[in-house]
This record gives structure tokens, C-alpha cells and sequence, in this order.
């Protein structure tokens, strides 16, 4: 469902919307606008995007009312990143044709642009391993607090512990039981994001079997989490406060939904050790970048450590009623 | 008793929980083949004792041994030599009571013959059943049944027939009997006193966390009388509970779930 409702998101998140009123939309710098695909051509009375400029719904508008000779630019500080984007775009477009205008062929600074062949990024691209990361971190979390303190309500963990059993094979009942959904979740995400939303398979087969691989060292790890919530909780009015303390905030900062870069230098090292940021990292390297997992071991020594902490503190405090 | 093997031996048993004091201080021994009763009002420390020796929960002070060994350091090896009905225990809502047997027989790592056990417990038409469906006569047996799945030599039993009517009751004082004629040592707790006086060889009165006598029924009830003690009116020949099994019969009822 998520990923359904995120993935609309891409398509115009890089578009400038630059408002021309109607009766403005002639001569070269409107041409030579309207021809670039990045930008979104707005009309209206001068008034009408006067108010969507002040809102923040406009990059900027650009008015011809002094002559198409001198076209004057409005932006605002509503969004000011859009409005950088639209100043440099018309800006751009105007020295074009200054330079036209003054028949300069061979300007002295000259830049070439290359595109470099690869592929192209898309949000779907940014979008689906964060989406993976999510599912796991709630299927090994939640669900296996959830399920744990339900046998301990029913008192079912409490007969168990009167059998010889080890609590290594409760953890391995429970790792095998949600081995399934995490590995099914994963190819849902992945199906979903292919027939959707073209999303791509860098090396095809290779790279679904490195993403189930890794979904699996990542439930191996957060399944610690998830126990030490079943041990420490007594019922699942406690659980539930403790379960979205663990995941809420790395679902916000770990670079599942927004990039880790979007946050304040000062706080990405940190953000940069959290379990889920091992995993979105390592995940990203292997669908955006084409990474194999020999070249993730940063990551992957991240995800062990964190699970030996979580098994050794939930081993400590474990309870069976 | 007295030229048996003990096999519980339970010394200086403490057990406090913050500001309570569940468990003051008890010692007593339980001989190979006995049937031991731990008796008392609710909250007397029954259960928090037999949990203790069942190795669930950590005395606060004292030394138990079970089968010669320490139940402090040999918890493991403890928990496969006896059998364990808990006063409260649930069991996995949706498995039957064929796949649950299963199940404890891997957690014991023995091989079941699920059908076996239940047609041992009455509970053979049953073995489609889940355990949330039975009645609380076939819970508990089922919950016994369960005890003996790696035939243990101790069985505990949680106050056994806690709630049931008195055909299960009765049925379930025949298969402890049962139990008992294999040869195992049974430590029980109630608050039945006929039940106590039926089945123990000797019993342990706890009340307030202190154990207050131990000794077999008949001695005690000889002390008592000894002491002068009369009941205010000569007992007749039978109860009302025989007058009950007489009209409605022993056989188990083909009870409804609760």
C-alpha cells in the first residue's frame, strides 16, 4: 500500500513552475521556457499568480509587461529552492539569447555537458529499499513482540519453559516463522515495483537474490530487537509504547522514506549507526549502485554488532511472565 | 519413607518477592515413590514452592535437589526428568491436541504416540479438537497427559482438580493412582482435603509461606484426636459427595465446554 502511495510521488517532484500570465505568452524567453521539459508553464492573471507565488505553489512569475525585451522575473522566499531553480533556469535562458542576439558564436567560456550513460535515478529507485526496510523492520519488531507476548499472555511460553528447551530454539521458531513473510514481503515490494513502477533490477536475477539474501541477515538482526521487546513487556500496552520507540524514529531518519542527506551534518553520523541505516545502505548499494555484498562489509559488520548487542541485552532480561 | 531414596530435598527454601514474603524458610523431603501433598489456603506459597523445584523461578535463599541434583545449576537437566502440570498454562490456540503432543514431544526430544496418550486420557475422540475447546475436565487431563509425554520418574501436579465436577474428579484421582502404581513420585498441592487424605502418603500443611506439619493423614488426624479434639457432631458412614456419585454414577460426562 505504501509503496503504491509513495511511488506517485516521483514523476514531478523535479519540475519548476514558472507563472506567465496568458496574455504574456509570446517572445523568445517564453518560447525558449516552454521548450524546456523540467519547466511547467502556469497561466492565470498577473493577481492570480501574484497569491500562488506568495503560497509557495510557484517557482516564480515571470512578467513581459515592460517590453519582451525586459522581462522581469518574480520570486519568493515561500520556497526558496524553487526559486533559485527558476531565477538560474531564466537567467540561463536569457544569456542564450543575449549571446544569440549579439551574434557571439564562440563565446570564450564554453560548457559541454555530457550525459554519462547509466541509469536513470528515479525516486521508485530511492523509494524501494526504503520500502523494504520498513516492511522488515515491522515484521521482525512488531511481529515477533507482538506474537511472543501473546504465548506469554496464554501462558503457552510459560509451559514451554517448563520443557527443556533453550531459548535459542524459541529464537530459532521465531526466526524460521518469520523467515517466510520477510522473504515474501520482499518479492511483493520488488513485483509490485517492477509492474508499477518500472523499477529495475540492475543485474537482474543476481541482484533479487542479493536483496532476499541480505533480508534475511536483516531479520536475523532485528529479530534481537523484537525479543528484547517480548522480554522486557509484560502485555501489549507496554509493548506497543517500547515497539514504536525502536521503530518510528528510524523509519523517519534512517533513510527509509528521505535520504540521510536531507539532515543536519551534525546529526548523520549518528543517524548513520542505526540499525535500519546499516540495512537501507547496504540495500540502496545493492539496487542503485549494483553492489555485491562483499562490498557492503561496513555495512554488514554494522547489522552484527547491533544484533549481538540486542540478543545478548534481550538474553539478559528475558521473562517468561 | 523412612528406608526410601529421596529423591526432593528441599532445605532452608526462601523466596521474597520486593516487601513479600512468599516462601519463609521451609525444609522437607519427598521419598522415591511417594505421593506428597503440599496443602494449604490460597496464597499459602504452594505454588511458588512447587515453581521453585520446577526449576521456572530462582529461590531467594536455600538448597533444592532434585534426582540428586542441584536445581540451581542443573536447571536443564532437571526440567527432562520430571513432568510439570502448571496450575495456569496455556497451550498454542491453533494447534489440535495431536499436533501439540507432537510438539512437546520434540521440545522434550522423545517420540510420541500422540493417540496413545489421549486414549490413556479419555481424550481420544478429541484428538481433532483445540485445547481453548475442551471442557475443564479434559483441559486438565490433557494438561496431565502432557506430564508424561518423556515418562518421567517426578511428576508435579498444580493443584490438578482445582474446579471440576466430581466424576472428573474422581476420574482424575485414578489416573494419578495410576501414575503413582508406575512407580513415580508425585508432588501434588490442593486445597481438598478429601483429595489429600484419598491420595497422599504423607502430606506438608503450609500456610502463610511456613510449612506448619508435616506427617501422613492418618498421624495426623491421630495427633489431632489425641489431643482431645472432637467433632461437634459423630460423622456419619458416608457423604454427601458419595450420596452425589451413587445417584449420578462415576462415569466421566460427555462434558461441554465451560
Amino acid at each position: 500500500m505504501f509503496i503504491a502511495i509513495f511511488g506517485l510521488f516521483g514523476s514531478n517532484s523535479l519540475n519548476v513552475s514558472i507563472g506567465i500570465p496568458a496574455d504574456q505568452q509570446n517572445g523568445p524567453v517564453y518560447q525558449a521556457l516552454s521548450g524546456i521539459k523540467a519547466v511547467n508553464i502556469v497561466s492565470g492573471s498577473e493577481d492570480e499568480l501574484d497569491d500562488k507565488l506568495t503560497q509557495g505553489r510557484l517557482a516564480g512569475v515571470l512578467l513581459s509587461d515592460k517590453g519582451v525585451a525586459n522581462p522581469r522575473l518574480f520570486i519568493s522566499q515561500a520556497n526558496a529552492q524553487q526559486a533559485a531553480a527558476a531565477s538560474s533556469i531564466v537567467s540561463g535562458v536569457v544569456d542564450k539569447l543575449n549571446l544569440r542576439v549579439a551574434n557571439i558564436q564562440n563565446p570564450p567560456i564554453k560548457l559541454d555537458i555530457e550525459e554519462v550513460s547509466g541509469r536513470t535515478f528515479r525516486f521508485i529507485d530511492f523509494f524501494l529499499p526504503g520500502m523494504i526496510g520498513f516492511a522488515l523492520l515491522s515484521t521482525a519488531i512488531t511481529s515477533t513482540a507482538f506474537g511472543l507476548i501473546f504465548l506469554k499472555k496464554t501462558l503457552v511460553l510459560k509451559r514451554i519453559f517448563a520443557t527443556p528447551t533453550k531459548g535459542l530454539t524459541i529464537l530459532f521458531g521465531q526466526g524460521t516463522a518469520r523467515l517466510v513473510v520477510v522473504l515474501a514481503q520482499t518479492l511483493v515490494i520488488v513485483l509490485v515495483g517492477i509492474l508499477a513502477y518500472k523499477f529495475s533490477l540492475v543485474h537482474g536475477a543476481l541482484t533479487l537474490a542479493e536483496m532476499l539474501v541480505l533480508s534475511v541477515i536483516g531479520l536475523i538482526s532485528f529479530l534481537g530487537f523484537g525479543l528484547f521487546i517480548a522480554g522486557i513487556a509484560a502485555d501489549e500496552n507496554t509493548a506497543a509504547p517500547i515497539a514504536n520507540l525502536v521503530t518510528l524514529p528510524q523509519f523517519l531518519v534512517a533513510g527509509t522514506f528521505f535520504p540521510i542527506d536531507a539532515l543536519p551534518s551534525w546529526v548523520q553520523p549518528v543517524v548513520k549507526l542505526l540499525p535500519l541505516s546499516f540495512f537501507n545502505t547496504a540495500m540502496r548499494k545493492i539496487t542503485v549502485e549494483g553492489h555485491f555484498l562483499d562490498q557492503m562489509v561496513w555495512e554488514l559488520v554494522g547489522l552484527a554488532v547491533w544484533a549481538v548487542i540486542a540478543y545478548i541485552v534481550s538474553s539478559r532480561t528475558f521473562r517468561w511472565e | 519413607m523412612e528406608n526410601g531414596k529421596v529423591v526432593i530435598k528441599v532445605e532452608n527454601l526462601a523466596k521474597t518477592y520486593e516487601d513479600t514474603v512468599a516462601v519463609d524458610n521451609i525444609s522437607f523431603e519427598v521419598g522415591e515413590g511417594e505421593i506428597f501433598g503440599l496443602l494449604g489456603p490460597n496464597g499459602a506459597g504452594k505454588t511458588t514452592t512447587l515453581e521453585i523445584i520446577e526449576t521456572l523461578r530462582q529461590p531467594s535463599s536455600g538448597k533444592i535437589e532434585v534426582d540428586g541434583l542441584d536445581i540451581v545449576h542443573h536447571s536443564w537437566e532437571i526440567k527432562s526428568r520430571i513432568g510439570v502440570q502448571l496450575q495456569e498454562a496455556g497451550f498454542y490456540p491453533d494447534l489440535t491436541l495431536v499436533e501439540l503432543l507432537k510438539m512437546f514431544g520434540g521440545l522434550y526430544q522423545v517420540r510420541v504416540n500422540p493417540i496413545a496418550v489421549l486414549r490413556r486420557f479419555s481424550l481420544e475422540e478429541k484428538k481433532k479438537s483445540f485445547w481453548q475447546k475442551l471442557s475443564g475436565g479434559q483441559k486438565q487431563r490433557f494438561s496431565i497427559a502432557t506430564t508424561l509425554i518423556h515418562d518421567p520418574k517426578i511428576i508435579f501436579l498444580d493443584e490438578p482438580t482445582t474446579g471440576l465436577d466430581p466424576q472428573a474428579r474422581v476420574n482424575l484421582w485414578d489416573e494419578i493412582r495410576k501414575m503413582h502404581k508406575e512407580g513415580r513420585t508425585i508432588v501434588l498441592t490442593t486445597h481438598y482435603m478429601q483429595e489429600a487424605e484419598e491420595l497422599c502418603d504423607r502430606v506438608a500443611v503450609m500456610d502463610q509461606g511456613k510449612i506448619i506439619k508435616i506427617g501422613t493423614p492418618h498421624d495426623l488426624i491421630e495427633e489431632l484426636l489425641a489431643s482431645g479434639f472432637k467433632r461437634d457432631q459423630e460423622v456419619k458412614k458416608a457423604t454427601l459427595e458419595d450420596v452425589f456419585l451413587h445417584l449420578t454414577g462415576r462415569h466421566l460426562r460427555e462434558e461441554s465446554p465451560s
